[in-house]
């Protein structure tokens, strides 16, 4: 693979992101954005993935990577409200947004009611899926807090598990929604 | 399975990207909402060179409806189109878009993303063709617009030239009055489809006046099923004419056997789904309330009633 | 049993292991950061079968940021280090054993050819690019059932690294001679992949304090894979220490010694750094063991009434390229487990385990089990329709009766005798039935039939084998601030280890269950285990743990008269205190209490399950949809029900997926078409329907607990009773499903042949007498 632009590109005089280092064939950035409430800037090569970041220079390990191509779920984040896949965004496309992650659910200690959920529906086994599920439910019911089960269903089909038999998640959720709508 | 290097810039408008584009050759891509090029790069299977980010340009996110056409901003992301409320000629459009990949890929994956990647199973691809889009390409001289039926070349590739950018999608409205519905089968919730139809209809004076029938699934590109057309145009779409035009797709079905389906199956379905979907478009024309195909937004009465606690 | 009143085991207690994992706080092997490490990738063969000529280097070492590349030919003696075999061995097995890189041959797409390391994940994958190999390629032997063809392994010229015959003494022939009626059937199962949500890691560091080698992400297994590890390493046991991390996920191939337990500690202590390995998901697809890839001809024997005489069998198991650690295992199972639940005159069988080149074979939740159900309950409804019996009634006439049990079957001069215990088959049977609204289903069968609704309903009976020995050990320890702590063996993947253990030891010694704690992380925390498979971390981990307590409360009970002055039998045992007479008390965590013990078994549990689904079958496009799944199992004991439900719909989710929607396929040249889950399609929650789950208690009489299996009985039937139900749905003459998976297209062949002549694939003969 060919090295695009040297230093004196005209391309690389106006490169937005700034790199601010080359290491072999990365380009390292800074990005700065709010995680989990808190304003972080992070290095990183400009093909790290949203997950890897948060994984390996944020240090929060809560999401998982189950597959690295979009399907399982497993790395899910809340990015401006919405729910998306960390293993397929790029960790620079964060750059001035919020990201909020599992371990941000609850800051003081007490549980998140989705977290309280799944915990007495027994809705998780092994835990691998189960930060995934909780992000993407949260988004879910902070975004539609009167969505229907057929709509819940539909949206928690999303994701995959291999321990459960899904039903318990179902449950959880369900009963999450009647808690946050108190 | 992490992406090999590029490099990677950010740009703020349409002129920009196609510069960047022209700079950077033939290894140079867009990245819009990354839901089909990231999972590349992470299998390695695409190994651009420099990544055009154009998540930040502003004027290319919008829905306008008026009387004679839709248009769509090239990086509207699928979530924004999938809560606009439309009028009741863009059923197809409300029917598809929910069965494009994922809740969460769709805040992310953009209407024009899934028009250039054409992915040949896409939905947004059938919209095109069945709704007779008109798309805007801008390269660094000149904007063109080409229309759907000549974009889509072949699998994952269109007419669109290393240094040009899709800015916009025009579907033309159908005639006032005329209905629409979409098809799709997918053996999993959220997976690429197997085969999906796009089927509008208008009757007057129940004599079929206008007809569009678009498929995926069945060839290399998403197509115009113009020999099922031609068979319903000027008929009364009696469950006879409909029968003949969704055979009439299933014959023109050009794919092959492969790992998932068998080509005899695919061409089954395809003539199954053609059918639901005439189906349910001529309900509609004649006020018959038609049922959607099960599975994928079933509510399930059965699971609130066997709901243990 | 348990010595006190139970005050949790049996309750729904919700799981201690919850709270980090709700927070994201888990440590699952990909978690695990070390000082200064550095990360490996493995270069993996894209050709099936090949003579390995040279591995190419050099590029690769000159990449910035490679801090190392390997290949066999740097590891000195590797062609010796050959994975053993754990269980099962088989006659020519030791010819056919996997070396951690290969040595002069590659014999499937995903074998290691090499191993590269650098300074970051991103970086080792650059590196690992830079690596090729020169090969000579040959022709690829595929199929099971020609063992002829291109040899893999030289030593093993027709292919066939072993089989193992089952019968049952009486005479098979004579029993096929005077049958009535002789059916004869081929069926064919598919690849499948456990696809746990997590795919392996490993975590080595050579402590330089200790000089010990730590290793992170074991599991399943610890003390064996530690004496494997140490003797490729030429290492004494104790130098070595295996940590369990939080695990993704198990269901039987993870935590086999895979060549990547050799190759990431060996580069720990070449590097002198610790190295970090976390596998990727397509890896996951061509390097975790395969499992239930069969062609299984069977030939049932039988009464005009129904009534079954005997069987004949052959199965042929792909093996794979490699014979792994758990040797012929799943073909041995499928042989045991063809009886089932039912009463034969007699029966034989032989399987057959055929190389291919293909990822390897290990065992898959309920090994052989899910296979030999689906082939006879199959069989039982074909035999059934040529009779003109309902399903239900067939199995009726031959489960085995309350009365017979405990009921021996021999299986032959070399084989074990199995012992099914207690249980009620026909009364679970008809409980499953009555739960499940059976005339009332059927009802309404007939009338959306009426309709042209493609419905059908399946019904399946099985045994599920657990418990198995031959030890576990626990250890107890009173601590300091008033808890318990438990070290035991086994291992957890996930399945809640922790609480139910827990419960069981909290009981015995009277305390709440808050004050017990389970560990099971290392192998030091306990000198030796067998592991967690076979469904039996509960029953003979639990039994360990029980009479570790009632150790440690004689050992209290000593402690504290001799702390009090008075004999033995003048204290008493209140809880985790121990009294005086004259009210002087002291506790067990005052005399640091401790005690250690060792359960043993020889006894495999046997537990009866059966299972009911419906299923509607969209004739447009063969979908199948299923509405409603039933099960009924008997479970010994519930420790904790929450759990058990948790295991058992877990379960039949995971055989739900296996049959209508999983598939892993090879081509003609031995290249694997599904690496990822785009082509191995798990099922969401879309596609599980409600697993509706009851139980009954017949307590083993092979273990302390009471508890038979749950882990695995929840999928052994779920293959059977959906292809029974998709069969029912699309031809009720139901001969036509003989061959899984059952994806929409299969199935669209199955309708449109159904009104023809059968279809082919399909041999079946009745004889008539």
């Amino acid at each position: 693979m060919e090295q695009m632009s040297d230093q004196d590109s005209p391309l690389r005089s106006r490169t937005d992101p700034a790199v601010v280092a080359m290491v072999g064939s990365d380009d390292i950035v800074e990005v700065t954005f709010e995680l989990n409430g808190t304003a972080t800037t992070l290095r990183c090569s400009v093909r790290w993935t949203l997950a890897d970041m948060l994984r390996e220079k944020a240090r929060v390990t809560g999401t998982h990577l189950g597959c690295e191509h979009g399907v399982c779920g497993a790395c899910t984040v809340i990015v401006d409200g919405e729910p998306v896949r960390s293993c397929v965004m790029l960790a620079v496309q964060v750059e001035g947004s919020s990201v909020r992650t599992i371990e941000g659910l609850c800051p003081s200690g007490e549980l998140h009611p989705v977290q309280r959920a799944f915990h007495e529906s027994h809705a998780l086994q092994c835990g691998f899926c189960t930060p995934g599920f909780i992000m993407l439910s949260v988004g879910l019911l902070e975004r539609e807090p009167d969505a229907s089960e057929g709509r819940i269903r539909d949206v928690l089909s999303s994701n995959l598990c291999r321990c459960t038999g899904y039903r318990p998640i179902l449950r959880a959720v369900r009963s999450a929604q009647r808690e946050m709508s108190q | 399975m992490k992406p090999p290097p590029f490099h990677y810039v950010r740009c703020s408008s349409a002129a920009d990207a196609v510069a960047l584009l022209s700079e950077g050759g033939e290894d140079a891509k867009l990245l819009a909402g990354g839901q089909s090029l990231v999972p590349l790069l992470n299998f390695r299977l695409a190994r651009p060179s420099l990544l055009v980010d154009i998540n930040h340009i502003e004027d290319l996110d919008y829905v306008r409806e008026d009387e004679a056409e839709l248009c769509i901003g090239a990086l509207t992301r699928q979530a924004t189109l999938e809560r606009t409320s439309l009028r009741s000629c863009w059923d197809a459009i409300a029917e598809a878009v929910p069965l494009i990949g994922h809740y969460p890929t769709r805040f992310r994956g953009t209407v024009g993303g899934s028009i250039a990647h054409a992915d040949p199973s896409a939905e947004i691809p059938v919209l095109c063709l069945g709704y007779g889009a008109r798309l805007t390409l801008v390269g660094a001289d000149n904007q063109r617009i080409v229309v759907a039926d000549d974009f889509f070349l072949g699998p994952f590739m269109t007419l669109i030239e290393p240094s040009e950018i899709l800015t916009d999608v025009c579907l033309t409205a159908p005639p006032l009055g005329a209905s629409t519905a979409f098809e799709e089968f997918s053996e999993r919730h959220g997976d690429f489809a197997l085969v999906s139809v796009f089927a509008g209809m208008q009757l007057i004076d129940g004599v079929c006046s206008w007809v569009r029938i678009a498929a995926a699934g069945v060839g290399p590109t998403p197509v115009r099923a113009a020999a099922a057309e031609a068979a319903l145009l000027g008929s009364r779409a009696s469950d006879a004419d409909l029968r003949e035009a969704a055979a009439a797709l299933a014959s023109e079905c050009s794919i092959r056997d492969d790992f998932h389906c068998s080509a005899k199956a695919r061409s089954e379905i395809a003539n199954e789904l053609a059918l639901r979907a005439l189906t349910r478009a001529r309900g509609k024309q004649v006020g018959v309330a038609g049922r959607r195909s099960e599975g994928l937004h079933q509510p399930s009465s059965e699971s609130s009633a066997r709901e243990d606690n | 049993m348990l010595a006190a009143e139970p005050k949790s085991v049996g309750r729904p207690v919700l799981r201690k292991e919850d709270n980090r994992l709700i927070k994201g706080l888990g440590c699952y092997v990909a978690d695990v950061n070390r000082p200064d490490q550095v990360y490996a990738r493995i270069v993996r063969s894209q050709v099936a079968h090949a003579k390995l000529l040279a591995v190419h280097l050099e590029e690769a070492r000159a990449r910035p940021g490679c801090v190392a590349a390997f290949a066999a030919a740097d590891i000195p003696d590797i062609a010796q280090k050959k994975i053993p075999v754990r269980i099962t061995p088989s006659r020519l097995d030791q010819f056919a054993l996997q070396t951690p890189l290969a040595v002069d041959k590659v014999r499937y797409v995903g074998e290691p050819i090499a191993v590269v390391v650098a300074t970051d994940p991103y970086v080792a994958e650059d590196v690992a690019e830079d690596v090729w190999a020169e090969m000579e390629e040959l022709p690829p032997h595929l199929d099971p059932l020609s063992a002829g063809g291109s040899v893999l392994h030289e030593m093993v010229p027709d292919n066939i690294v072993g089989d193992i015959d089952t019968s049952n003494g009486e005479d098979v022939d004579g029993l096929f001679r005077n049958a009535d009626v002789l059916l004869h059937q081929r069926f064919s199962i598919h690849r499948h992949s456990a696809a746990p949500m997590e795919p392996r890691g490993l975590v080595a560091e050579a402590d330089p304090q200790t000089g010990r080698l730590v290793v992170w992400g074991p599991t399943k297994v610890k003390h064996f894979n530690k004496r494997v590890l140490a003797s490729m390493l030429d290492l004494p046991d104790n130098r070595i220490l295996l940590i369990e991390p939080d695990v993704g996920g198990g269901f039987g191939p993870r935590g086999e010694f895979y060549p990547e337990d050799f190759l990431i500690p060996w580069l720990a202590l070449r590097l002198k750094r610790p190295v970090k390995w976390i596998e990727d998901r397509a890896e996951n697809f061509v390097a975790l063991n395969h499992s239930r890839e069969h062609v299984i001809d069977l030939t049932i024997a039988a009464q005009s009434d129904g009534t079954l005489l005997g069987f004949r069998c052959t199965d042929w198991c792909s093996v794979g390229a490699y014979v792994r650690t758990t040797g012929l295992t799943v073909a041995k199972l499928v042989g045991l487990h063809l009886s089932g639940p039912y009463r034969w005159r007699g029966f034989s069988s032989k399987v057959i385990g055929v190389l291919t080149n293909k990822t390897p074979l290990g065992t898959y939740r309920g090994p052989g089990e899910v296979e030999a159900t689906f082939v006879r309950e199959r069989a039982l409804d074909i035999l059934a329709a040529k009779l003109g019996l309902d399903p239900t009634d067939i199995r009726r006439r031959n489960l085995i009766p309350a009365e017979a049990l405990p009921y021996r079957v021999e299986t032959g001069p070399r084989s074990e005798t199995l012992e099914y215990g207690s249980g009620n088959y026909p009364a679970m049977f008809d409980r499953l039935l009555a739960n499940a609204g059976y005339q009332e289903l059927k009802d309404e069968q007939a009338r959306r039939r009426e309709l042209g609704e493609a419905v059908g309903i399946g019904v399946a009976c099985f045994l599920d084998q657990g418990g198995i020995g031959p030890f576990e050990q626990a250890r107890v320890v009173a601590e300091v601030d008033g808890t318990f702590t438990g070290y035991v063996g086994v291992a957890s993947v996930g399945q809640g280890v922790q609480t139910a253990l827990a419960q069981i030891l909290a009981d015995e010694i009277g305390v709440s269950v808050d004050r017990a704690r389970i560990l099971h992380h290392d192998t030091d925390s306990i000198e030796d285990g067998m592991g967690a498979y076979a469904s039996r971390t509960t029953s003979v981990g639990g039994s360990a743990l029980v009479l570790a307590a009632r150790q440690l409360k004689d050992n209290a009970r000593r402690a504290g008269a001799q702390r009090f002055g008075v004999a033995e039998h003048e204290v008493e045992l209140r809880a985790d205190e121990v009294w005086a007479c004259d009210g002087r008390v002291v506790t067990f965590r005052a005399l640091e209490c401790e005690a250690s013990a060792r359960f043993e078994t020889s006894a495999i549990d046997f537990s009866f399950g059966s299972v009911l689904a419906t299923v509607s079958v969209d004739r447009g496009t063969g979908r199948v949809r299923v509405e409603r799944y039933v099960g009924h199992y008997d479970v010994g004991r519930a420790v904790n029900p929450l759990i058990v439900r948790g295991q058992l719909e877990g379960g039949a989710a995971q055989g739900i997926g296996g049959i209508l929607l999983e598939e892993l396929a090879y081509d003609d040249r031995g290249q694997p078409l599904c690496t990822s889950f785009m082509d191995y399609m798990l099922p969401t929650m879309s596609e599980v329907p409600y697993i509706e789950t009851a139980w009954s208690e017949f307590p083993s009489e092979d273990n302390l607990i009471g508890a038979k299996g749950a882990g695995e009985a929840g999928i052994i039937g779920s293959m059977a009773v959906i292809a029974n139900a998709v069969a029912d749905a699309v031809d009720p003459d139901r001969m036509v499903v003989t061959s899984t998976p059952l994806r929409a297209d299969r199935v669209l062949g199955l309708l449109r042949a159904s009104s023809s002549a059968p279809p082919h694939g399909i041999s079946s003969t009745l004889d008539s007498t």
